[in-house]
């Protein structure tokens, strides 16, 4: 039993102040880490900062994390803008760009990216549509083709397999459906002829009888930047070390994501401490039996080093404006910031 | 009798108050007005002059800065959202869709929910059967059924118009009920002396007495109804004023969303000025 | 024709409102039943009417009703009961729609009906524009409207005030002169019953029971010029009545 007395509390309280203060004269290196906040979905893609987190890399930076969860792309973006989180990576959306335009956020590196070898987003269709003649993406026409928003990567994907197929943007009928398991819901009964999704959620789709596929994203959209790395314009402003530490350890996440889940070249005790970490914050509403091997076919390659593919950022930002998505006036300057990652 | 007495008595009638107080100076004072007040007098200019001031205190504080852009756009940007509608001839798309939704919905729930009510309030086996039910459905929010009208309904013009019918239809049976309940009996049973029918005394007495009940129900109806319908143009809309503003929140484009706000509100203040037209026209009884 | 109740009694639950009443209102007649508040007039007169039906004994009609008549037993009530939301033509237009009465015979009834009760010029006011008074003639006139063999009145003046109701009592007693319609009215009020009754029925304090039945040989018109022999039988039956009403104005009441 501890027995404190009021003057041994006030002397350990003045000693502790006393330390405190010290500590905080003689060097930066005790100093309390940068505390952030990073916005999170519940999907695979997201996993590099748990890793991250998980392996200590945030900590070596100095960076004391928290994660805050999200249930879509859209209010992350607005939640960096108000500064309730720091740091978020979703899909360029329409949204993300007019806040860019309005100053609040900026982008600062690359995710999520299609590449030929690696098993990407695919390109559904519902089975009465397939039997009516729907077999693969360039038979689109005439078709509706389910969204969660305008605007949305959904809708851009669209558009892009339109262009390549030769058919006017206007011949698909892009159906808003909100949420993404709205438009599973009408792609299962028919109600939508086709959908674009990476491929775990597909997988899942396609092993039932209503849902085929008919193609692959990368097919029609060259080194697809998907996804992006951003934070606050003023972060990038007045914060450059902080963000510069950040990517320091996201990398490493990337680093550690794309060898355990992505190539493969982990040993399988390392790849199931990785799945673990991811779990807590993925499917983590199913044992890690089932969870394991949904984390693992979620998994699509994430650039090394955060490094963005500025050509396809553009390429989507042109699309944004010439459908009226995004303000005219937004250039790419508003909306990345490049000196943070390697661009190409 | 002299003259002086008739005299008297005129200057004693002739005499006014301010005789009076200058005559007995200090005892007599008026009796303090304490009436006054709590009396609403109409002031047609204020609303309209408030809502200038308040848009130009708006536009002031966003001009300089102190209501920062993504807090809040400048009304002249929504006001430029609204003009490019205009411009580009959107608008009539979306308010024709919206419109048609609308009033399909409302019309049917409210046809469907007045006599689902007089039901309720004539037949007492139709109250113990079916007012519970309303009473458990009515609190639930049509939103959450959605999901569920997608499946039943489809995503087309069905959905969107089953979240309007049926957000109208419960608070309809509820007016339409409870306006039959405070017909005066005695209004009734003077009826049944006379040897109405019962239909007559249903149509004649019955309805008309509850008719300004089901109208003040309208009112709240046709409110729920436009709220609705950014509900149910969620799914599948491409276009309808909900629709625009759903894709304007997606966008964070707030110049538009404050335009669409602003389509929204003056739907609301149209569908009520009517509502009035309607009560003033069918309750002229009531002067 | 003539109306007549049998040994009627009637209780609500535990409560006897009406004890084994008997009596009749022949053709021509206006019978007044007073009595002390609470004593089951009202009652009687639903039974009367077919409104209500009694535990024991029956309401009983004795010949048939005039051919003409539409509505043989038609009630004046209280309160009136004119519909807000119809002018005063349409208040009467509407107990005659029912009887299939339509167009031009309706219009001559209803102008007929108004022209008595001095009502022609207010045929398309509204109810909420009538004083008290007026809308009791209204109520009146379309009680009139469907030819009635027996006017059953329950109270038709008590809401109005003193100086309306010496009006409509003299209206009443005109209109009589002219129609020479049936009634059972009743009343609390002594002085209406002594100037319009032929016969005044006295019902006792809860259970309702006669108490005592008075006939007046003056003939209404006249009774205005023999205030002493009026005054002398109100006078006897307010006595009788006296400490009925003080032990039933005591009472706690716990049927409405």
């Amino acid at each position: 039993m501890i027995k404190t007395t009021r003057r041994t509390a006030l002397s350990m309280f003045a000693a502790t102040a006393i330390g405190l203060v010290t500590a905080a004269g003689l060097s930066t290196a005790a100093q309390a880490a940068d505390a952030i906040k990073i916005g999170i979905l519940s999907l695979t893609s997201h996993s590099p900062s748990i890793i991250a987190e998980g392996k200590g890399y945030f900590t070596e930076q100095d960076l004391d994390v928290e994660f805050v969860s999200f249930q879509a792309a859209q209010p992350m973006a607005i939640a960096i803008a108000s500064g309730d989180i720091d740091f978020g990576m979703t899909a360029i959306s329409g949204g993300l760009i007019s806040l860019a335009e309005k100053g609040a956020v900026r982008i600062i590196g690359g995710a999520l990216q299609e590449t030929p070898e690696i098993s990407g987003q695919k390109i559904l269709a519902s089975k009465a549509a397939y039997d009516a003649g729907l077999t693969s993406p360039d038979k689109l026409a005439g078709h509706t083709f389910g969204v969660t928003t305008p605007g949305s990567s959904f809708h851009y994907m669209a558009h892009k397999i339109a262009d390549k197929s030769g058919f006017d943007r206007s011949e698909l009928k892009i159906t808003p459906m909100q949420k993404v398991p709205a438009v599973i819901a009408a792609l299962k009964s028919g109600q939508i002829d086709a959908w674009s999704i990476v491929p775990n959620i597909a997988g899942a789709l396609t092993k039932g009888p209503e849902v085929v596929e008919i193609g692959k994203v990368s097919d029609y959209i060259d080194n697809y930047q998907v996804t992006t790395v951003f934070t606050s314009t003023k972060n990038v402003t007045e914060n450059r070390d902080l963000v510069t530490r950040f990517l320091a350890g996201l990398s490493k996440g990337i680093a550690d994501y794309n060898a355990a889940l992505v190539d493969k070249t982990m040993s399988a005790d390392e790849v199931a401490e990785i799945t673990g970490m991811v779990h807590k914050y993925v499917y983590a509403d199913q044992p890690i039996e089932k969870a394991g091997p949904r984390i693992a076919a979620g998994a699509m390659r994430i650039n090394e080093g955060a490094k963005l593919n500025i050509a396809s950022v553009e390429d989507q930002l042109a699309w944004f404006q010439s459908e009226k998505l995004a303000p005219e006036g937004v250039t790419m300057a508003d909306l990345v910031d490049t000196s943070f990652v390697e661009s190409y | 009798m002299s003259l002086d007495a008739t005299n008297e008595i005129e200057t004693r009638t002739r005499r006014n108050t301010s005789d009076l107080q200058q005559s007995r100076k200090g005892l007599v004072k008026p009796v303090p007005f304490r009436g006054g007040g709590f009396v609403h007098t109409r002031h047609r200019l204020i609303a309209p002059l408030l809502f200038v001031v308040l848009v130009i205190l708006w536009e002031v504080g966003s001009q300089t800065g102190f209501i920062s852009n993504i807090a809040l756009p400048a009304p002249s940007e929504a006001a430029g959202a609204m003009s490019d509608l205009f411009e580009t001839g959107m608008i009539w798309k979306h308010l024709s869709a919206s419109l048609y939704r609308l009033v399909i919905g409302w019309s049917l729930g409210s046809l469907i929910g007045v006599f689902v009510g007089l039901a309720i309030a004539l037949f007492s086996l139709v109250r113990a059967g079916v007012s519970p039910f309303i009473s458990a459905l009515f609190p639930i929010p049509k939103i959450a059924l959605l999901p569920l009208f997608i499946i039943w309904f489809g995503i087309g013009e069905g959905s969107k118009v089953a979240t309007i019918l049926f957000g109208v239809f419960f608070p309809t049976v509820i007016a339409t009920y409870g306006g039959v309940d405070n017909v005066d009996r005695n209004l009734i049973r003077m009826g049944q002396s006379f040897g109405l029918s019962w239909m007559s005394i249903v149509r004649k007495i019955i309805i008309p007495g509850a008719l300004p009940a089901i109208l003040s129900g309208f009112r709240i109806s046709a409110s729920i109804a436009i709220i609705l319908l950014v509900a149910a143009e969620m799914i599948g809309a491409e276009y309808g004023i909900g629709a625009y503003i759903l894709m304007a929140g997606a966008l964070f484009a707030t110049d538009q969303l404050i335009a669409g706000v602003a389509m929204l509100s003056v739907l609301g203040l149209t569908v009520g000025w009517l509502i009035s037209r309607a009560e003033r026209l069918l309750l002229s009884w009531r002067a | 024709m003539e109306l007549i109740l049998d040994h009627v009694s009637h209780s609500y639950g535990d409560v006897e409102v009406l004890s084994d009443i008997s009596l009749s209102v022949g053709s021509g007649e206006i019978v007044c039943i007073v009595g002390p508040s609470g004593c089951g007039k009202s009652t009687l007169l639903r039974i009367l009417g077919g409104l209500e039906k009694p535990d024991h004994g029956a309401a009983l009609i004795a010949g048939e009703p005039p051919s003409d008549s539409l509505n043989p037993l038609t009630y004046v009530f209280q309160d009136f009961a004119l519909l807000p939301w119809r002018t005063v033509e349409g208040n009467i237009s509407l107990v005659l729609e029912d009887h299939s009465v339509r167009k031009d015979k309706a219009r001559a009834i209803i102008t007929d009906v108004l022209a008595r009760t001095k009502l022609s010029e207010f045929a398309n006011a509204w109810p909420r524009q009538l004083s008290g008074g007026m809308k009791q003639r209204v109520a009146i006139a379309r009680a009139l409207s469907v030819n009635p063999a027996v006017m059953l009145m329950d109270e038709p003046l008590s809401a109005l005030d003193s100086q309306t109701r010496e009006l409509l009592m003299d209206d009443l007693i005109e209109l009589w002169g002219q129609v020479g319609f049936s009634a059972c009215y009743i009343t609390h009020n002594l002085a209406e019953a002594v100037r319009l009754g032929h016969r005044i029925v006295m019902l006792s304090r809860r259970p309702g029971k006669i108490r005592e039945i008075v006939d007046i040989d003056i003939p209404l018109s006249e009774r205005i010029n023999h205030p002493a022999e009026t005054s002398a039988i109100q006078r006897r039956l307010w006595e009788a009545m006296r400490d009925e009403a003080r032990a039933a104005d005591r009472e706690l009441s716990d049927v409405a």
